[in-house]
């Protein structure tokens, strides 16, 4: 990666410099396509639910919790995937070892502390299986995590003949749901508490919903195995060595890297990740089972590309990583929060891994007219959305209408009518209904329907003085749309003409940032 | 996958060979999984309805749970080497159906366990009706909580017949007893994890939910890890599970679930393949067969676990 931009703030620049030297630094950051997307849902959420605050401690923290499994799993994910390589058994791993320590608990009598180690060491010894056979006899690493992901599953099914275990005993709290502020608050109520420590314990009492309930052991180890894990890729020579292996392996080797080793101690850190992540997953779950962790690879493997980190090796980063994997909860978490349908609730999902990874992309290519087009096109999008609240009103009008004149047509050849038929007939007072439904909402769908390709239009071939017009045309249109009664709307049109107006400024702000990061 | 249909070929074509010896009939049953616990208790029933009826059992099932693709293999291989009656819990109503239509002109008995087939006939359907189970559990939760109570309801896969329909009859029971409740939904496709993590979420931003209403008991489950990572006690928050899994009535017993709807599992795999047997050899048989349900509550626990076994 070649830095030619330098951007680094510095004293004697106008407010406005900064402004931009800030812009720079942020996108240069390989997570900043993830959190731009975290913020921008976060803050739709925040709007989409009126009674629940979505930007609430206690929330934030309840989706850092449910993110620390899935999340340490990604963590090794992306060490793998920064060598170039890919690990799709972490799943299986994960749903072995989760199931094995369960059971070896429950079942043979093994002391926690001896269980959870057998877990991890198995981990480590799936991980020196996969890393040699990568490493040493040149397997392709998606074939051996292939048959790893099938392997590994059906072992875990077998040595615990994929039954359940009983609820675990409570050392497996401290990995998970255990609150380090509990026994103060137990204390407080207790009234065993006195002088400053009493302080502190009316404090925590008071705010127990609305902060310290959620404050638990999953969300601080999530956070500690990231910390830990980016100093060591940082500062020791392994670090160097996995980015130096993933972008350019035989020059690697040529260098006097051992390549070999250091591809195997990469696929022992995933598969011990996996094990790791059981372990956080066994503390906030009823049992253990040896069905957990399903699809957890395909999730590790978004979640490390959604952080912006290259598939083919070389570039990325694990906070990134760390971001996509909040970015992929807190999609689950706000979705089920606004009460979306489930169906849309899939829709949007893979919708917004897309806008992650867009940004991404346009963020590397440091390119204008790139920057331009994507701004474009999110002013398209926001013209569609608006186009779409009164144009789902007619077209959903127009759909039940024709299913109807269909099933009649039927009915009146003299065809049986199955089920999925006669429940699409109408009643004639519905019909009536849909028919003005339909002609109601025609006229404002075709205006922002026009709006809309224009707005499409734009994004490919465009002036300045054309985009202003057709930002002016966003504003134009809220009182028009608000006349027939969809205000809802609003937010969207505000937001296109914004998003279309900045995409103006672009070229001057790049012409300005060469200038500031040269000089400076 | 070349090489995975020829060894589950093989496999079939041996076990087929070895029983073609012994002259016994040779009864297919195409489970929907092999892991989860409720479908242990159906696949247990299959088997002693197996030893019974004297006939030979091929028992297969999909690769993971939901794989349609793997599930449509086995059929197909099952049908191709002449199984004389097949007993199938489809992961998918319709995308099991082209299947199904080929096996019964082929005059093989098709007998559809657990979960229809739409848009293809089959010998006979033997399930609880989900829906009218769906419905007593709504009116059980109804009786635990007062009108205008919020409670959480925790969905299946809405992708398939029997989550629908879980769904559909409960709330229409209970909105019919519990006009002003609201109802908030959580949607999983049968995880406890997806489960666990939306009620965490949603009990995180509301204080007044009242009831915890889940459409099977790997939910049921989920919620209750839900409730113990935010601190709540049994009782803090009413569960209700549907299923009647055992580790459901072990929560019931330590004062966390107050109602469960179970369905009658391991009848559903004995009667699905005594059926199947008495179709293979030219019997008429019922072609609709329900194994009914059992409201299980602290009061009838007791009975319940001497029903299924459970000491």
């Amino acid at each position: 990666m070649t830095d030619d931009l330098q951007g680094t703030p510095t004293r004697g620049h106008s407010m406005q410099d900064r402004l931009i030297l800030l812009l720079i630094r942020f996108f240069r950051a390989e997570w900043s396509g993830a959190l731009l997307a975290i913020i921008v849902l976060g803050i739709a959420i925040e709007f989409a639910t009126t009674d629940t605050m979505f930007f609430r401690p206690s929330n934030l923290m309840t989706i850092l919790n449910n993110s620390a499994p899935i999340g340490v799993v990604a963590a090794g994910m992306t060490l793998v995937i920064l060598t170039a390589g890919i690990d799709l058994s972490v799943g299986s791993v994960m749903g072995l070892t989760a199931a094995l320590t369960g059971y070896l608990v429950s079942f043979w009598g093994f002391p926690p502390a001896l269980a959870i180690a057998t877990g991890l060491g198995i981990g480590l010894l799936i991980g020196t299986f996969n890393g040699t056979l990568v490493a040493y006899f040149g397997m392709p690493a998606f074939i051996v995590t292939l048959a790893g992901l099938s392997i590994w599953r059906g072992t875990g099914h077998l040595a615990t003949s994929a039954q359940a275990t009983p609820q675990l005993p409570e050392i497996f709290d401290y990995f998970g749901r255990y609150n380090p502020f509990s026994d103060l608050r137990a204390a407080n109520q207790a009234g065993e508490l006195d002088g400053f420590a009493a302080k502190i314990g009316a404090f925590v009492d008071t705010h127990w919903l609305s902060f310290f309930r959620t404050f638990q052991m999953s969300m601080l180890i999530f956070i500690a195995f990231f910390i830990v894990l980016s100093i060591i890729i940082a500062n020791t020579r392994y670090g160097r060595y996995v980015y130096a292996i993933g972008s350019n392996e035989p020059g690697a080797r040529q260098a006097g890297i051992n390549t070999r080793l250091y591809t195997l101690m990469t696929y022992m850190i995933g598969s011990f990740a996996a094990a790791f992540g059981a372990l956080l997953f066994l503390g906030r779950a009823p049992y253990a089972k040896s069905d957990y962790g399903q699809m957890w690879e395909l999730d590790a493997i978004a979640a490390v590309v959604i952080g912006g980190t290259s598939l083919f090796g070389g570039r990325g980063s694990l906070w990134g990583t760390f971001m996509g994997v909040i970015l992929l909860k807190l999609i689950n978490n706000g979705l089920t929060l606004a009460q979306l349908d489930t169906f849309w609730q899939m829709v949007v999902t893979g919708g917004i891994i897309l806008v992650a990874v867009g940004i991404d992309i346009v963020r590397q290519s440091r390119d204008p007219e790139a920057v331009r087009k994507l701004l474009a096109a999110v002013g398209a999008f926001m013209a569609f959305l608006s186009l779409m609240t009164p144009a789902s009103f007619w077209l959903g009008a127009r759909i039940s209408l024709m299913e109807h004149n269909a099933a009649m047509a039927l009915r009146e050849a003299g065809e049986k009518l199955a089920p999925g038929h006669t429940a699409r007939l109408m009643e004639p007072a519905a019909v009536e209904v849909a028919m003005t439904t339909a002609s109601a909402n025609l006229l404002g769908a075709l205006a922002l329907l026009a709006l809309t390709v224009l707005a499409s239009v734009a994004v490919f071939r465009t002036s300045w003085l054309t985009t202003l017009g057709l930002a002016l045309m966003f504003l134009l249109m809220i009182p028009v749309v608000a006349a027939m009664g969809y205000g809802v709307t609003t937010p969207f049109l505000v937001m296109g003409a914004l998003v279309i107006g900045a995409s103006t400024f672009v070229f001057a702000v790049f012409e300005r940032a060469r200038g500031l990061v040269e000089n400076g | 996958m070349k090489m995975k249909f020829t060894f589950a070929g093989a496999a079939i074509a041996a076990l087929l060979a070895t029983t073609a010896a012994q002259a016994e009939d040779v009864i297919g049953y195409v489970t929907k999984s092999a892991t989860n616990a409720g479908w242990m208790m159906i696949n247990q029933g299959a088997e002693d309805a197996a030893k019974e009826e004297g006939v030979k059992l091929v028992a297969v099932g999909p690769s993971f749970q939901g794989d349609l693709s793997s599930q449509l293999e086995v059929f197909e291989n099952l049908v191709a080497q002449g199984a004389k009656a097949i007993a199938v819990a489809p992961v998918d109503s319709a995308g099991i159906a082209p299947a199904v239509a080929d096996a019964m002109s082929a005059g093989i008995s098709v007998i559809a366990i657990d979960t229809g087939v739409s848009g293809a006939e089959v010998t006979s359907f033997v399930a609880t009706d989900n829906f009218a189970v769906a419905k007593e559990q709504g009116k059980a939760a109804a009786a635990l909580v007062a009108d205008g109570d919020a409670i959480i309801y925790v969905t299946g896969n809405q992708a398939q017949s029997t989550g629908q329909e879980r769904r559909n009859g409960f709330l229409e029971a209970f909105k019919a007893e519990r006009p002003s409740s609201e109802v908030i939904e959580v949607p999983t496709e049968w995880d406890s994890a997806q489960a666990q993590e939306g009620v965490e979420a949603i009990l995180n931003a509301r204080s007044d939910v009242k009831m915890i209403v889940n459409a099977w008991d790997g939910g049921t489950m989920g919620s209750k890890a839900a409730l113990e990572n935010l601190g709540y006690s049994a009782g803090d928050v009413k569960l209700v599970g549907f299923d009647g899994a055992s580790d459901a009535i072990v929560a019931m017993d330590e004062g966390w679930v107050h109602a469960d709807t179970a369905q009658m599992l391991y009848q559903m795999g004995y009667q699905g393949i005594k059926a199947a047997a008495a179709a293979a050899r030219g019997e008429a048989v019922n072609p609709r067969i329900d194994t009914g349900y059992f409201l299980v509550t602290p009061e009838t626990s007791a009975e319940y676990k001497k029903m299924i076994g459970m000491e």
